[in-house]
């Protein structure tokens, strides 16, 4: 099964795990087996229409999904995801 | 608890002389000890990715903490939060700072008064990025 690396915060969403396995053969599909095995984690990753929030980044294996075919990008066992979380700011 | 050790502090001070009148940003790895301490080991200078008017806005490239993820993992570190100037501004944490955070992460903001690094605070966000709190900075200047 891909594993999905997960960033410290959202690590209480998923029973303490640095990773987790998840099934499925696009992007979409392991994020939402993920998500079915932890609840906790969607609403950290989806927003209310069910798309990945702007502060969300999927990279897989080396490469954002943005510049693949985003959460239709295909997975095979092998592969890697890991969640990035967006980060910016400003004076205002 | 946020120990910065005298060599990622050099890094985040440097960093911030060298964008001024930008801002500047980058990733703290270290370690997270029981009772909440996090000593800071690295500081990771990154490009302000933000399209625009930098004086006050900064964006991290994406790309750049995936890299940093992947070293923490390497080398048994965590990713303890990120790093971010205020050009010509006090060292707060503003209502943008807040809507673009991460709960958990420490934020370190350094207040940088022409050219010279003035002071630093370090802040967390809660669950839902609606309020902060101070965290304890200790840093070799304070
Ligand atoms: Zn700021």
């Amino acid at each position: 099964m891909p594993t999905v690396l997960i960033p410290t915060p959202l690590r209480p969403h998923c029973g303490g795990q640095s990773s987790a396995e998840a099934a499925g053969a696009t992007v979409g599909e392991v994020l939402e087996s993920l998500t079915a095995q932890h609840p906790g984690l969607r609403q950290h990753l989806f927003n209310e229409q069910g798309k990945l929030r702007s502060f969300v980044n999927i990279y897989l294996n080396d490469d954002d999904i943005r510049y693949l075919d985003k959460e239709a990008s295909a997975v095979t066992a092998a592969d890697t995801l890991t969640i990035v979380p967006s980060i910016a700011g400003g004076r205002a | 608890m946020l120990n910065l050790l005298a060599e990622p502090w050099g890094v985040i001070v440097s960093h911030a002389r060298a964008c001024y009148p930008r801002e500047c940003c980058g990733i703290l790895l270290g370690t997270a000890a029981e009772g909440d301490v996090r000593t800071v080991t690295t500081a990771v200078a990154c490009v302000n990715a933000y399209q625009g008017e930098q004086s006050d806005r900064f964006e991290l490239d994406p790309k750049d903490q995936f890299e940093a993820q992947r070293a923490a993992r390497r080398q048994g570190l965590e990713v303890l939060g990120f790093f971010h100037s205020h050009p010509d501004c006090d060292a707060y944490f503003s209502a943008t700072d807040l809507a673009n955070s991460w709960p958990w992460y420490s934020n370190l903001v350094v207040s940088v008064r022409g050219g010279e690094v003035s002071h630093a605070r370090a802040f967390r966000a809660n669950d839902n990025q609606t309020a902060s709190t101070e965290e304890e900075l200790r840093c070799p200047q304070s």
